[in-house]
């Protein structure tokens, strides 16, 4: 039985010195072990909501809300952020502000959360050295963070939360500064904290990624949620370009590939799926027109 | 910090910084009370073998030449010159006479300041900003009050950086920032808009990372990762410290 983990009730927000509302009546379920991505133009209000999911809205940013949101049980309202963060844990998008600014090396940074909870000195060099060889930073351990390079900084954040071992881990465009390779390490090993029973929000706008991962799709328009389902439902929408987010381009590339109603299933959204998919057409083909 | 591995330095290194905090004040305000500016100056020169010792010899006789030198002629000049304290003239220069109450103040006051700046840029040197407010918040510090020193201290090597990016920027879209110091101004100037508008970001989203990290949520018990030892090399060095502070009062007592 899965149970809700993230229950937000028609929550609508606006920022203090804005005219618009940032989130319009949002209103989602998200359960545990569950894969979200949220996607929308620049604009939209997804890092809102990511602020709002980790209690950032309404405890720490000055503003005006409307409706409730629950995180595993707890009103974002009524508690801390820091209490709320044993329970969800955030990574946004500029890396170099996501770092304590009171470390030295980049052992002590991993180390900052554990000290905020108290976390026993010897314990901390066991869970340091567990992260730094699945975040693959082992050798910048010793490093000062304010010497490194974008894509090293924002490992070392994404580490920085994950060591705090939350139930869910939002993810505000987390791999922006890293390159193709380092971003698909990262999400090879998002993918395999989600298996292991972590819940994981994402932001990103990359639409193959998100076809790939995600269990649930929501998309954002000027604060509402004006479209969610499952990857499928969400990409195969006619109303999707309306909201300016193109599918995944195996979508447009079998969807223009193969004629309409030839198969059951007409279109792929993941490269798995697509080289499926157009192997079996071709081969379809060549049985039943064999070349002299 | 410079890392130096020689085995003094790393002896330096090592000590416990609420010492080398005491050591500072000690050396400081006994040179200030010790009625004669000699003890200062011996200890001046104690300080630069030090600093030659563990490897910043260079920067450290930089600085007493390029703030000591400045800074001691003038407190000469108007001391020794001008102060009304001044009885005993031990030099005529024609416009002024030069006394010894003024000129004994005067190098007793850029003793200290000298002593306090070589000291302390010492104890910079040999110490990581994390480790000395570790130890103040292990002996007691408001673990607040240890956030912002931290995080003031390494504001400024954070802006540095962002300006460099910026200037980078420019430099590439033609913008010349080398030059006379006008045109260097002239660069500079159109920086502080953007570097103080990003600052402002910079510094919601760094209390946003606090928040997270969950600052605070153990009330004033949180654990370090930094672990500072008070060896019995502290114990004496704090003690000998101490010793000179008082022994610095009895020729007043007397
Ligand atoms: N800190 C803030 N203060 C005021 N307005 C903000 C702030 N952050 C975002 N906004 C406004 O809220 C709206 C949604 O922004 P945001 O949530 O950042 O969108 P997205 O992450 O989808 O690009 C925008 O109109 C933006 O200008
Ligand atoms: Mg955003």
């Amino acid at each position: 039985m899965t149970s809700t983990l993230i229950q937000v009730s028609h929550f609508s927000y606006r920022y203090n010195q804005e005219s618009e509302v940032a989130l319009k009546n949002v209103h989602l379920e998200v359960a545990a072990g569950e894969f979200v991505a949220m996607i929308g133009a620049n604009g939209s209000g997804k890092s809102t909501l990511c602020n709002a999911l980790v209690g950032l809205i309404p405890n720490y940013f000055v503003g005006y809300s409307e409706g409730r949101i629950t995180v595993d049980g707890k009103d974002t309202a009524s508690v801390s952020v820091g209490e709320l963060s044993q329970t969800i844990g955030l990574v946004f998008q500029n890396p170099f502000n996501q770092l304590s600014y009171t470390a030295d090396t980049v052992a002590e940074e991993l180390a900052y959360g554990l000290g905020n909870r108290g976390v026993p000195r010897d314990e901390m060099f066991s869970k340091i050295k567990k992260i730094a060889e699945l975040m693959q930073i082992d050798e910048l351990l010793d490093k000062n963070p304010l010497e490194l390079s974008g894509g090293q900084v924002q490992r070392v954040a994404l580490a920085s939360a994950i060591i705090l071992e939350p139930k869910i881990l939002v993810l505000d465009e987390c791999t922006t500064q890293l390159d193709p390779i380092g971003s698909e390490q990262i999400m090879d090993i998002i993918k395999k904290l989600n298996e292991s029973g972590i819940t994981i929000v994402m932001v990103d706008h990359d639409m193959e990624r998100v076809a790939e991962l995600a269990d649930k799709v929501y998309v954002l328009q000027h604060g509402s949620i004006v479209l969610g389902g499952t990857p499928e439902e969400v990409f195969c929408s006619p109303q999707l370009a309306e909201f300016s987010v193109s599918p995944p381009d195996y979508y447009e590339i079998t969807k223009n590939v193969i004629q309409p109603g030839y198969r059951e299933k007409d279109f792929a959204l993941t490269e798995s799926q697509a080289i499926a998919l157009l192997q079996e057409v071709l081969y379809e083909d060549r049985n039943q027109e064999p070349q002299a | 910090m410079e890392t130096i591995d020689n085995s003094i330095a790393v002896l330096v290194r090592n000590i416990n910084p609420i010492t080398k905090l005491l050591i500072v004040f000690c050396l400081g305000i006994g040179c200030l009370i010790y009625p004669l500016p000699f003890v200062g100056y011996g200890i001046l020169c104690l300080l630069v073998i030090l600093g030659i010792l563990i490897g910043q010899g260079k920067q450290v006789l930089k600085l007493i030449a390029g703030f000591g030198i400045p800074v001691t002629l003038m407190l000469l000049f108007i001391q020794g010159l001008y102060s009304p304290k001044n009885i005993t003239m031990i030099a005529d220069f024609g416009f002024a006479q030069m006394g010894l109450e003024g000129t004994m103040y005067a190098l007793k006051i850029s003793s200290t300041l000298l002593i306090f700046l070589a000291a302390f840029y010492l104890m910079l040197q040999t110490t990581k900003n994390s480790e000395t407010v570790a130890a103040l918040t292990q002996s007691g510090l408001n673990t607040k009050i240890g956030y912002l020193i931290l995080a003031s201290l390494n504001v400024v090597p954070q802006m540095q950086r962002k300006v460099k990016v910026i200037q980078e920027a420019q430099e590439s879209r033609g913008v010349e920032i080398s030059g006379s110091f006008i045109q260097r101004a002239k660069a500079f100037l159109p920086l502080i808009g953007p570097v103080v508008l990003s600052s402002l970001t910079d510094a919601q989203e760094r209390g946003m990372t606090l928040e997270i990290r969950g600052f605070g949520i153990n009330g004033d018990k949180p654990t370090s990762y930094i672990k500072v030892e008070t060896t019995s090399l502290d114990i004496v060095l704090r003690i000998i410290a101490i010793c000179f502070l008082i022994s610095s009062l009895i020729p007043r007592l007397l």
